[in-house]
């Protein structure tokens, strides 16, 4: 922990010098851009442990940080690389990781091309739900980002083509995203985390598809659109043995039958007043423990946000956020009574997250947060919600409220 | 679809509420090696969102901005139509997603006219009251999109066509983009494609045209032919 608060710090360091020094240098004739960010948070919660933390207790190990470089060799090719590393209580565990990295050629308005690790295009913000300082929220709406596990959508290792046309008679612009890749999910992610009292994982990830096209309607600041994605993942490793329990571990194994994920979504702009709203539908058919069973999640969820610029160095916010979750087995798991979860009333399948923040710019690079969160329900055991069993041994109560203060520095 | 209506209402009244009429505060410039004089506010926009490299006509440009003050607020709301802050939000988004890169900053007016005249392919802004009347630097009109503004016009000149240029069998099309006052004047001609000698007969006949009377300014874009003697 030390070693990284002392990495963080050299990432200040470094920040400090970069803004008073320019973040840019020369090479062979190309200007080549620095940037990087930084973000420390804290959460108390009065009750259930949320996120992997012991917020309960109050806790600070919710820090992330990146630094990039990227070059425009020509006007129409940018090349790039952007390393990320972070730790949100137990996951993570500060594993720096390739954000991003490769090359970007926009042939025309209407056409450009992508490749490389590349980030998903899924929705208003998926892209940038790292990037705390461009948003009002501490924590974006978990019901459609959640935070613990931003490796299932955040990129893919393979290639985008991209465009914005111009529609006529003056309805405005359509941009259109499409790609193509693999998704290959951190150990240290909320997913391997959850299952890891009897899954060890040593791989999770797979084939990622998917597009988005969004309307930048006639009404000046408004925006909407829709997306979609579809995964075909496995995941390898060993696992306790759900028929003889006692007996060691076996080999384990799980794929996607078929796993995809629907989201619509607008986004209005007028003066200083922002407000978005996004639905997700996210279903997931897998064989799980080598196909002597089956699980299927099916996932709604969406949020209502608005947020205000009372000065220019105030921004005020709320959103309200659901989420709901039914889950059906079949197989073993079902022959040992494991029940079907279609209540979505109870709070073990459902979030419902009402929200306040207050957003400070103490200067053009460095800002501090601080929000509530008012929580009824903890979604399922089974499946990573922001709730889960292992800082909550001793079960679940229905209402949690949070407070989160953060902080983040970018140049 | 009727769902839709009442919230396209409501988004469409708040926008008008909330909309400020801004006078036109500032002034685009660009360095003099930029053949056009006109730019339509959606190229403007492309540039300095990063959408586009270059003009319609392929022409390459590289946008400088102010820092924060009333020249850039003037210039985000009125030509990109965001607030100076949420402009530097969309900036850093491409940053730290890899799609674009932060564009030059500069201090002030003058800074911004020196580095434009100095940079082939620079476009930036100044305030109005601005001296960009520099070796290297022209002021460019903004035209809306596709402005078709229709006036009726009541006396034309004839160009004068180069007897040279004639008996060569040198011709074309000239396309010019005419401010006209409301009395019906022309108060100013700013060349958008054609045969530059060809042009400065065209300018100088179309100065003398004189078009119906009209509430406001209108920009007109006209074509004058030369067709070549075969």
């Amino acid at each position: 922990m030390r070693r990284r608060f002392v990495e963080l710090a050299v990432v200040c360091l470094l920040a400090s010098h970069a803004v008073l020094h320019a973040q840019e240098f020369k090479v062979l004739g190309r200007t080549v851009q620095v940037h990087g960010f930084a973000s420390q948070g804290f959460i108390y919660t009065n009750d259930n442990n949320w996120l992997t933390m012991n917020t309960s207790q109050g806790s600070a190990a919710f820090t992330d940080f990146g630094l990039n470089m990227s070059s425009h060799l020509t006007d129409k090719l940018l090349v790039g690389a952007q390393v990320y590393d972070h730790n949100l209580g137990q996951l993570g565990q500060y594993h720096p990781s390739l954000d991003w990295a490769g090359a970007d050629y926009r042939f025309k308005r209407w056409f450009g091309v992508r490749g490389g690790k590349v980030k998903t295009t899924l929705g208003l913000y998926n892209d940038t739900q790292d990037l705390d300082f461009l948003r009002p929220f501490a924590l974006l709406p978990q019901s459609v980002y959640p935070t613990d596990v931003r490796d299932a959508t955040i990129a893919h290792l393979g290639g985008d083509i991209y465009g914005t046309i111009s529609l006529q008679h003056h309805l405005g612009d359509f941009s259109y995203t499409a790609y193509v890749g693999h998704r290959s999910d951190s150990i240290y992610s909320g997913y391997p985390y959850l299952l890891s009292t009897y899954i060890h994982f040593t791989s999770f990830g797979g084939l990622q598809y998917g597009g988005d096209l969004r309307w930048n309607t006639p009404i000046k600041g408004l925006q909407i659109g829709a997306s979609r994605l579809d995964q075909d993942t496995m995941g390898k490793g060993t696992s306790v043995n759900p028929s003889n329990p006692t007996g060691g571990y076996i080999p384990y194994s799980e794929h996607s039958k078929a796993d995809w994920t629907n989201q619509f979504y607008g986004g209005y702009t007028v003066g200083k007043l922002r407000i978005d709203s996004e639905y997700r539908r996210y279903v997931r058919d897998q064989s799980i423990f080598g196909g002597a069973s089956g699980d299927f999640v099916d996932v709604r969820a969406w949020y209502v946000s608005g947020a205000y610029r009372i000065l220019k160095r105030l921004q005020v916010g709320s959103y309200y956020s659901r989420y709901a979750i039914t889950e059906l087995v079949s197989g073993v798991l079902a022959a040992e009574g494991v029940p079907p979860q279609t209540d979505t009333s109870l709070p073990r399948n459902h979030i419902y997250d009402k929200v306040v923040t207050g957003r400070v710019d103490l200067n053009r690079f460095w800002n501090l947060k601080v929000e509530g969160h008012f929580m009824n329900g903890f979604g399922m055991a089974d499946y990573p919600d922001g709730f889960y069993p292992q800082q909550n041994p001793q079960g679940f109560k229905p209402d949690t409220n949070a407070l989160v203060v953060k902080t983040s520095f970018n140049f | 679809m009727r769902w839709l209506t009442a919230p396209l209402l409501v988004a469409g009244l708040l926008n008008f509420l909330c909309a400020s009429a801004l006078a036109s505060d500032v002034k685009v410039i660009a360095n003099a090696s930029l053949k056009a004089d006109v730019i339509s506010a959606p190229e403007l926009r492309r540039i300095f969102l990063q959408e586009s490299s270059s003009l319609d006509n392929g022409t390459r440009l590289a946008p400088v901005l102010e820092k924060d003050g009333p020249v850039h607020k003037a210039f985000s709301q009125e030509y990109l139509g965001r607030t100076q802050e949420d402009l530097q939000t969309y900036y850093r988004a491409l940053v730290f997603t890899g799609r674009g890169s932060m564009p030059k900053v500069l201090g002030s007016d003058a800074e911004v006219v020196a580095y434009v005249a100095a940079t082939r392919g620079a476009i930036g802004y100044v305030s109005n009251d601005s001296d960009a009347a520099v070796d290297g630097v022209k002021t460019l009109l903004v035209v809306p999109a596709g402005n078709t503004a229709q006036r009726k016009l009541l006396t034309s000149v004839e160009p004068n066509y180069p007897e040279t240029l004639q008996r060569l069998g040198i011709g074309g099309t000239v396309r010019l983009a005419l401010t006209v006052a409301p009395k019906g004047n022309v108060e100013n001609v700013a060349l958008l494609g054609g045969n530059p000698i060809l042009a400065e007969s065209a300018i100088v006949a179309v100065k003398q045209w004189i078009y119906e009377a009209a509430h406001s300014r209108s920009t007109l874009e006209v074509s004058v032919p030369f067709p070549p003697r075969r």
